[in-house]
């Protein structure tokens, strides 16, 4: 029984690949500590989304490397907001001089964020609002990406009947996406050339649910709709499947975000309009760099390409927003060509010679 | 040692009923000398009362037409197949959580197996790909499915632990296949399993299965009648074995002429030249699935030993033992009967999105039982029919269709839906609870 | 009066089993023969369920021999005892509630089609001849047995056991739970299962039904045998000292009957 227990453990260990640093000291970070003293943490809230292994990790792993080679320490929560306060707080027993956090719930976190920073140990929010000022906010603009969904949308339908398909309620970006586009639709709005005909949240941003969602507004319009503002490009996969159903795919307008595989090939094929891609390497490659800065001794003011962002809860936060790209048939090559994805994967099942980036 | 004597009657009581209660008891009477089960007519009626509720309030009245019950009909087909399964395991004194978790596993497996392998092998498109998929996704499955029952029945480990296992260890294991990343598009051939346009038996076919039907439940009920007559048993009431016949054939060919008048959609006719026709879709391939798999679980839960098995485990576990059930053996063949549900589920959920995600089924366990205990089954064990959890089933994805054609928030559907839950419970204990008196 | 010339119909020798330390049978040897009643008495505890749970296969002897017409038999689970005509009647019955009288008559025993299937009508056919003959006012077959009566459940349950060409009937308690009209029923069901040559091993604590039903009466007292004893050569008073103070007859005293009363 004993012998089982301990072999268990035993696998575990052999199991994880992260190298546990325990050297970094706990408390103050002190000023003029070389990079190799420093040690990051990173307190993911889920990894069971394609691109935080993929891209994320891999770009903070390698800034952390480029600044003098300090070590990287994670914890996964697993979805629980609780469980990330225990990460949080271990990651910090740990040693880590600066803690990177993708917060599960921006809202639940704050008294581990507060514990840290009273602790002198600053806080990177990562991609998700975290509304305390004494954090550094590094994300992807949502509100923007947002806007260029609208933007390239209205471009291509400039008057017709429009769709949202919103992702997880609980989620406040769902919301700055959509009041992003709302602010490139709202003339066209009030003037009537765009009607909202459906409009549905999606629980868990679940590709099936917007199916049947998307199902249910066509039916409700009699098949008239012009173009489906999706939030994300797992979403759009399922909003694409019920225009296809009505043969409306390619002639209905869509748009995504995250340049999923699966959402590029749809672009290049001609299913999607738009995705929104970002860089998740330059958001990590960011994030890390601020860590390891701040870890450094670098006060929060002197963090470098910051702005000044008035948070939806009254918050004056310190931010580093990266601008994301919106990818059309017609810049293909962006994403190809940063290494992003693999041309056999953009173009599969794509006709020879009709998109440009597939040749 | 206390002794109690119970003072037993043979028969029932005569009742001193009063004049209202008379008549009460007579429509109770009609319908027991019919022999009807009044459940799945209540629960008929209350499918019927939500139609017509979500027909007056959607603004467009979009819910009873052709296209909606046709989309209705799909939608329901994934957890309508997985609840029969779950109603054979909930008999049992059993619960199983790992549904959803499975349902990506297994659906990751059969994506990779046609996006990724078969290509390589055989090429693109080939006519059996979607066999050898399928195929894959019912054997793992139904593997799945045993190991856990034999967790549960020879380690004696209880099923809501060993099945909350699953959930956890078959999600990381999806998402591990493949780093989380969406496998699209799917076989052309394999998309029909999950409807859309070309996934429909069409209109002469449909018309075909539903007099089949037709003929199949007459033959049903003489059949019947006949073993009953052979041995001099009292027989339904002549009335009452037309009037059901005349009734259910009447229901199937509805359901069949409204499904038909459901049309390929104008551009889809255009694209394949048979612009400006009227081509009736019919019934779908998940539709014809679901039943496929209801008629064969209910075959198997009443008219097989396996079947009565279950139901005497569910009743009374010890007697079953006792009896010479061989008990354990049984348990594993209802987890492996889930297992392979869920994998054929899995099947039509990635035909009909064309893509398989590691998220694929997250939360589908609780509609699944859900509909499960909606359409009768009781977590105490020995109770619970196939059809009810057919109907349960389709009773929550009407109430969620509906709410998204009135433009009710997620949110709140979710409210509702938990509402109608305890609702429906509740009403079914109370009334079981009256009938016991 | 029962023929006791030949070999018994069943003979559990020199019966032993323990849990764990405890000794709930120690050494005891009963028989039975064809056609004949024998009551199996005692306190709580005596060990007297224990005992027969060892012929029904319910938990097996850790020693002694079970002989059925003279022949040693193993018995290590209820379907050994029914393929050699042992049928048990539990105390609880053993039914279940959520299926009616037929499948729990034929229950883990259900007949077939040439196909495979329940033949329910088959089924329903069989009970109902064999409900004829033990309890003829019944007539709920198609109800689940948790609406019957104590008595129609009692019957149920014989019935299962009777079908099966039992010739030998285990009956724990059968009259526990009933009233006076259906513990006269049962009794006279009893006889009449009697007549038919079937042996009947009879659990009870009520010492009158036993006296009324049985031929023989075996006392237990904690695990051991204190005697077997005839019916007609003993007075209740003796059979309860038998019971109470492990006094065979002959050993008893005034003053041991006064203490009974």
């Amino acid at each position: 029984m004993l012998a089982l227990l301990a072999l268990s453990i035993l696998l575990l260990a052999a199991c994880s690949s992260d190298d546990n640093g325990g050297g970094g000291a706990t408390g103050e970070a002190t000023g003029g500590a070389t990079g190799s003293d420093i040690t990051v943490g990173v307190s993911w809230n889920n990894f069971n989304e394609e691109r935080w292994a993929k891209f994320d990790e891999p770009a903070i792993q390698q800034a952390l490397q480029d600044c003098g080679g300090a070590k990287y320490i994670k914890a996964d929560a697993g979805s629980s907001a609780e469980q990330q306060l225990a990460d949080v707080e271990n990651l910090i027993a740990q040693g880590a001089n600066a803690i990177i956090i993708l917060a599960q719930d921006g809202e639940a976190i704050l008294p581990a964020v507060q514990s840290a920073l009273d602790q002198g140990i600053p806080v990177v929010a990562y991609d998700r609002l975290i509304e305390n000022p004494g954090a550094l906010y590094v994300t992807f603009d949502n509100v923007e990406i947002g806007r260029l969904q609208a933007e390239a949308i209205l471009a291509a339908v400039p008057e017709g009947n429009y769709v949202f398909i919103k992702g997880n309620s609980a989620d406040a970006n769902a919301d700055f996406l959509r009041s992003g586009q709302q602010e490139v639709l709202q003339d066209a709005l009030d003037s009537g050339d765009v009607v909202n005909v459906g409009e549905s949240y999606t629980d868990n941003w679940d590709p099936a649910i917007a199916q049947t969602n998307m199902e249910q507004f066509l039916t409700d319009n009699n098949n008239d709709v012009d173009a489906v503002l999706s939030e994300n490009d797992g979403m759009a996969g399922g909003v694409v499947a019920a225009l296809e159903a009505q043969g409306l795919a390619g002639s209905v307008a869509v748009s995504g975000q995250d340049g999923d595989v699966a959402g590029l090939n749809r672009v290049a094929l001609g299913t999607q309009y738009v995705d929104v891609w970002k860089d998740a390497r330059e958001l990590g490659k960011a994030a890390g760099e601020a860590a390891c800065a701040m870890a450094q001794g670098t006060a929060l003011g002197d963090v470098a390409n910051t702005q000044q962002f008035d948070s939806p809860g009254g918050n004056d936060m310190t931010s580093i927003f990266l601008t994301p790209q919106a990818i059309t048939q017609d810049n293909l090559n962006i994403p190809l060509d940063a290494g992003w994805i693999s041309q056999e994967d953009l173009c599969q099942g794509v006709d020879p010679g009709t998109v440009d980036a597939c040749g | 040692m206390a002794e109690t004597k119970v003072s037993a009657a043979e028969t029932e009581p005569e009742a001193q009923a009063a004049p209202e209660e008379r008549g009460k008891a007579s429509l109770r009477e009609l319908f027991r000398s019919a022999e009807v089960d009044t459940r799945l007519l209540g629960m008929l009626g209350a499918l019927a009362i939500i139609w017509i509720l979500f027909q007056i309030f959607t603004p467009n009245h979009t819910f009873l037409t052709p296209r909606n019950m046709w989309n209705l009909s799909v939608q329901t087909a994934v957890v309508a197949i997985m609840a029969t399964g779950m109603v054979l395991i909930i008999v049992t004194r059993n619960i199983d959580l790992s549904v959803g978790a499975v349902m990506a596993a297994v659906g990751m497996a059969m994506a990779i197996v046609q996006h990724d392998w078969l290509p390589k092998w055989i090429g693109f498109d080939h006519p059996m790909t979607w066999v050898i998929a399928v195929a894959v996704g019912l054997v793992l499955g139904a593997a799945i499915g045993a190991f856990q029952g034999t967790i549960v029945a020879y380690v004696g480990v209880p099923s809501f632990i060993v099945t909350l296992g699953g959930f956890l260890v078959w999600r990381g294991v999806a998402w591990w296949m493949a780093s989380g990343q969406t496998i699209a598009p799917m076989d052309t051939l394999f998309r029909n399993l999950g409807g859309g346009s070309t996934g429909t038996v069409g209109g002469t076919w449909s018309w075909i299965i539903g007099i089949a039907a037709c003929v199949g439940i007459v033959l049903l009920q003489f059949t019947k009648r006949r073993s009953r007559g052979r041995y001099g048993f009292r027989l339904r009431p002549m009335w009452a074995e037309v009037g059901i016949a005349v009734i259910a054939c009447a229901a199937v060919l509805v359901a069949v002429g409204f499904l038909n008048r459901y049309y390929l959609p104008p551009a889809l006719a255009t694209q394949t030249g048979h612009e400006g026709e009227n081509i009736s879709l019919g019934l779908a391939y998940p539709v014809l699935i679901a039943i496929g798999v209801g008629i064969v679980m209910t075959f198997i839960a009443t008219r097989r030993r396996f079947g009565r098995s279950v139901y005497a485990i569910g009743g009374n576990p010890e007697a079953s033992e006792l009896a010479g059930i061989k008990t354990r053996r049984t348990i594993v063949k209802t987890f492996t009967l889930m297992g392979l549900l869920v994998g054929l589920a899995a099947a039509v959920q990635i035909a009909r999105l064309n893509a398989a995600v590691s998220s694929l089924g997250t939360g589908m366990e609780l509609n699944v039982i859900a509909a499960a205990v909606i359409g009768g089954t009781s977590f105490a064990g020995g109770v619970g029919t196939i059809v009810g959890a057919l109907l349960g089933a389709l009773i929550m994805q009407s109430l969620v269709s509906g709410m998204v054609l009135m433009g009710i928030e997620a949110p709140l559907q979710d409210i509702v839906v938990g509402i109608v839950l305890v609702l429906a419970v509740t009403l079914d204990t109370i009334f079981r609870r009256r009938a016991a008196r | 009066m029962t023929d006791r010339s030949g070999t018994p119909l069943v003979e559990l020798r020199d019966i032993r089993v323990a849990f764990g330390g405890v000794h709930a049978v120690r050494d005891v040897t009963v028989d039975l023969y064809p056609g004949e009643v024998v009551g199996l008495v005692g306190g709580n505890g005596a060990g007297k369920t224990t005992l027969i749970r060892t012929l029904s296969g319910a938990h097996p002897a850790d020693s002694g021999q079970i002989l059925i017409d003279g022949e040693p038999v193993t018995i290590s689970h209820p379907r050994d005892a029914k393929a050699l005509g042992v049928e048990t009647i539990y105390q609880n019955l053993a039914l279940a509630d959520n299926i009616d009288a037929p499948g729990n008559v034929f229950l883990g025993r259900e007949l077939t089609t040439r196909f495979g299937n329940l033949d329910d009508s088959a089924m329903e056919d069989a009970t109902r001849k064999l409900m004829g003959r033990l309890n003829p006012k019944f007539q709920n077959f198609v109800v689940p047995v948790a609406s019957l009566s104590g008595g129609q459940r009692q019957s149920v349950a014989i019935a299962r056991a009777v079908h099966f060409n039992a010739r030998i009937l285990i009956m724990d308690e059968p009259t526990a739970a009933l009233g006076p009209a259906e513990t006269k029923q049962v009794g006279d069901l009893i006889k009449q299962l009697r007549e038919e040559g079937i042996g009947i091993f009879l659990i009870s604590h009520d010492i009158h039904d036993v006296f009324d039903l049985s031929d023989r009466i075996s006392v237990m007292l904690q695990g051991k045998l204190v005697g077997t004893v005839d019916k007609n050569e003993v007075t209740t008073d003796e059979v309860l000292a038998m019971i109470i103070l492990g006094k065979r007859p002959g050993e008893v005293t005034q003053k041991d009957l006064a203490e009974l009363h």
